[in-house]
């Protein structure tokens, strides 16, 4: 008989109404799961930099834990040897001296204190390890494509028994802290992928040649790792369906399909599937890959293997794992950005909260900030990183200290801003001259390739404004007789960013007009057009009108395009323009606008005309509108978002969250 | 103010025309540099050949993101073969790349090259010029080639610096 851990039912639900299949219970191994959600390992770089275990990422794993609502919650990865070759973050947990076990067994302890899963991850990060030593170890010496990454040496046949050894060292010590179930991580390159990729295996000896050779260490370690965990305690292992690898010849699908049948034969309990490497060069997480285009793989998985399946990879929606496992092409839904986000995500889904959900954008921004050493942040989620930190927790106020408050616009920041406060007690009033809410982000939704996911912030903070009793005055126009009519204990300018004007001569007959109005669809623009500002919405818009094809030039005055995005979505965008023929002039500015050209202007002063019947501003600069009167009124002011100085919309986020915790 | 085209063209091409020059001038000063604290018993050519190497090497790195298998052979070759000429044209030289008698095989043309001359001012005996621009390209294979698993070669048939009026290299794949 399969053992539960926890005893859950779900039959008063309505969520579990709604979407029966994700609260149904299935057996990994012998242990039986009360649900098919599960939450996938998360490097957070959170820990000390020995690899202890820290307060934050204790406090980090409890939120996922009560998220999956007695599902599987997985801590990140660890790295198991002493030389920390196979470390690839720097705050990443280690695990290969028992002096760990205490700080694991606070983990498994936060885990089970919500009465989930404990799930205990192995990774050897491989070709994307040694981030603290000179370099790295794999099955062959391969360069490295990314110059971010350290050199690999060859390991030697007794290298490589030891690191079989330190998998079977970990998982003791992992058992011993208390978790419930192991999983070994060949995931995106790190170090059993690159074992299994014909790419990074290039062995003559036992170790590499075919596909069965290759997988012979992977094999070595789930059974060594098997024999540990005796029947009770499930082993699953991640791995690769397609390594979208082509360009540098790496695995076929149907070596990848091979690796789990061996995998199974080996002993595994289960199959993560994953796509892509870090080194691929064809997209698989972010925002311009349509949610749900992964699936396939899981349901190729199942043609092959008898061991439940499971996967991840942009199922943002209860519905998509719900249908699919109902059709049987997979069993276990792996949640992780859509947790970093919102870390009860399926948790509301449970209790029919769904509007309540923040919803991850698939920026990838909580990714770069890992390859950049620094701790994890979430563009959306203000509290990721400070969930060990009670005041990034809104806290009612004292009853003598409730405020009216006017929030002027009701964007990104003006909306978060409004639900914390009216959360704490406040009174809140936001005014916007627009009939809806949104800000700018109605219009930046419009930008291709996946942008329309921003309005999900939107959609949520609305909610939770209703939520919370926030009052809107929309299609009202805040002045300054208004503020002096209303008096209010606070104001918060949240009024977004003001365009300049171009700074040059504009000649008779040149046309202008401003990036709302032509994401918004309300602006005639000509087959030439310029793009004034190469931050984010210049780049959305010049793209939007490229897609149309119109021939788009943009010049703007940061020295690279894109400068305000993250590095691990900002390649996408540097191809996109490449493959719209999208032309950026950085560094330089525009100096005179005629009728038909415009001229630019670089940084060290050459000037060029470029064709162009329509410019469009999408520069931006701060707002300072109603500044004077609150101040002069002497009530309380705070400027946020874009009114402050234009960022993205998770600068934003962020400013209308914090305020709303202080004001 | 009117744009005055051949202006602005002549004042950047002159400057292009310096920074090309300085390329040059610079890596031969560096080369006394290395000569004198290397002191008398150090070999000229051997100095040259390891700085080539370790400067091969890295650009090798550079190569690596750029390229692509998947495209077929042919315009994999073809792609390596321009960014060769490519790097060669931004030091100032005239380059031309053009497919050999096989898809596997590339011949790299240049008939105009600045090094030559700036070698000449400092005193560099001409076959190190040559020998150093093919340790150059030998040593930008050897990662591109462990990387793709493609075996690379690469030889020199004609160099200016020998008198030979042109430079030719050849770009193979070496099924040996
Ligand atoms: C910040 C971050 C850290 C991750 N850390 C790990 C890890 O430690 N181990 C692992 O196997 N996968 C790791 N992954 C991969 C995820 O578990 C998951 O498979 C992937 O993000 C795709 O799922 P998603 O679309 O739900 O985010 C990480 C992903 C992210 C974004
Ligand atoms: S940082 Fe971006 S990708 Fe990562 S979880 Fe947050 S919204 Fe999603």
């Amino acid at each position: 008989m399969a053992k539960q851990l926890f005893e859950w039912d779900y039959s008063s639900y309505p969520g579990a109404k709604k979407y029966p299949k994700l609260f149904e219970p299935v057996q990994i191994g012998n242990l039986l799961i009360p649900n098919r959600i599960k939450y996938a390992a998360t490097e957070d770089n959170f820990n000390d930099h020995t690899g202890f275990i820290t307060d934050a990422d204790v406090a980090y794993i409890r939120r996922r834990a009560e998220g999956v609502v007695g599902g599987l919650c997985f801590m990140q990865g660890v790295y198991m040897d002493e030389a920390r070759k196979g470390q690839g973050y720097v705050g990443q947990a280690a695990c290969w001296d028992d002096k760990y076990i205490p700080g694991l067994k606070k983990i498994a302890d936060a885990i089970h204190a919500e009465k989930a899963v404990a799930g205990f991850q192995l990774m050897d990060c491989g070709r994307v390890g040694a981030v603290e030593v000179p370099s790295g170890h794999g099955p062959s010496t391969v360069p490295q494509r990314l110059r971010i990454f350290k050199p690999m040496y060859e390991m030697t046949k007794e290298e490589i028994k030891e690191m079989v050894q330190q998998h079977v060292d970990a998982t003791k010590r992992g058992i011993e802290a208390g978790f419930d179930i192991i999983e070994i991580s060949g995931i995106v390159g790190y170090h059993i992928s690159n074992f299994i990729s014909s790419y990074t295996n290039r062995r003559t000896d036992e170790y590499g040649g075919d596909i069965r050779g290759r997988m012979k260490a992977v094999v070595e370690i789930i059974q060594g790792v098997k024999e540990v965990c005796g029947p009770d305690i499930p082993v699953g292992i991640r791995l690769c369906a397609e390594e979208l690898l082509d360009d540098v010849r790496g695995n076929t699908p149907e070596e990848s399909m091979e690796s789990y049948k061996i995998a199974e034969e080996a002993g595994a309990d289960y199959i993560s599937v994953t796509a892509g490497w870090q080194e691929s060069i064809v997209p698989v997480i972010s925002r311009d890959v349509p949610m749900g285009s992964w699936v396939h793989l899981a349901k190729r998985a199942k043609e092959h293997v008898n061991i439940p399946v499971q996967m991840a990879y942009r199922l943002f929606l209860p519905e998509l794992p719900e249908k699919a496992i109902t059709a049987g092409e997979l069993d276990i839904w792996e949640i992780c950005r859509s947790m970093i986000a919102d870390p009860l995500m399926p948790k509301k889904v449970l209790e029919d909260r769904q509007e309540e959900i923040r919803h991850c954008v698939a920026c990838n921004l909580c990714l770069a900030r890992l390859f950049r050493d620094a701790p994890m942040t979430c563009y959306i989620n203000p509290v990721c990183a400070h969930e060990h930190d009670e005041n990034f927790f809104p806290k009612p106020v004292e009853e003598d200290d409730e405020k009216e408050i006017i929030i002027v616009g009701a964007g990104p920041a003006g909306l978060e801003c409004a639900y914390v406060a009216a959360q704490r007690g406040h009174e809140v009033h936001v005014y916007d001259k627009r009939e809806e809410v949104g800000g700018t982000i109605l219009e930046a939704s419009k930008a291709p390739y996946g942008d329309e996911e921003l309005m999900t912030c939107i959609n949520y903070q609305k909610t939770m404004c209703k939520k919370y009793g926030v009052e809107f005055h929309l299609g009202t126009e805040v002045t300054d007789e208004l503020i002096q009519d209303e008096m209010p204990d606070s104001v918060v300018l949240a009024t977004g960013p003001l365009y300049p004007e171009i700074r040059g001569t504009v000649g008779e007959g040149a046309k202008i007009v401003n990036v709302l109005d032509v994401l918004g669809g309300t602006a005639e623009v000509g087959d030439n057009v310029v793009v004034w500002g190469n931050r984010k919405p210049g780049i959305g818009c010049a793209l939007l009108l490229a897609n149309q094809g119109k021939k788009v030039t943009i010049v703007g005055k940061e020295k690279t395009a894109g400068f305000d995005v993250n590095p691990s979505f900002k390649w996408r965008y540097m191809i996109y323009l490449r493959q719209n023929r999208v032309m950026a002039y950085n560094d330089c500015d525009i100096e005179e606008v005629k009728e038909g050209e415009v001229i630019v202007k670089t940084y060290d002063g050459y000037r060029f005309p470029l064709k162009c019947n329509t410019v469009v501003i999408s520069e931006r600069g701060a707002n300072e509108g109603l500044k004077a009167v609150v101040q002069g009124e002497g009530i309380e002011l705070f400027v946020i978002g874009d009114a402050l100085v234009p960022r993205n919309m998770s600068s934003a986020v962020h400013d209308g969250y914090r305020i709303g915790l202080r004001i | 103010m009117p744009v005055n085209a051949e202006k602005e063209i002549t004042t950047l091409w002159r400057n292009l025309h310096t920074a090309q020059n300085e390329i040059c001038k610079t890596y031969y000063r560096w080369r006394e540099v290395a000569l004198e604290i290397a002191g008398p018993e150090a070999k000229p050519l051997d100095v040259a050949l390891k700085a080539a190497e370790m400067m091969g090497v890295d650009i090798g790195k550079h190569f690596l993101p750029r390229l692509n298998w998947l495209k077929g052979e042919e315009p994999f070759m073809l792609n390596l073969g321009r960014q060769l000429a490519g790097l060669w044209a931004g030091e100032g030289a005239v380059t031309t790349v053009e497919q050999g008698e096989s898809p596997s095989e590339i011949l790299i043309r240049c008939t105009r090259d600045p090094w030559p001359t700036a070698a000449r001012q400092y005193g560099v005996p001409m076959e190190e010029v040559a020998l150093t621009r093919e340790k150059l390209f030998q040593t930008i294979l050897v990662d591109v080639s462990v990387f793709f698993s493609v075996p690379l070669k690469i030889e020199m048939l004609k160099a200016i610096p020998r008198g030979e009026g042109e430079w030719v290299f050849r770009l193979y794949k070496d099924e040996n």
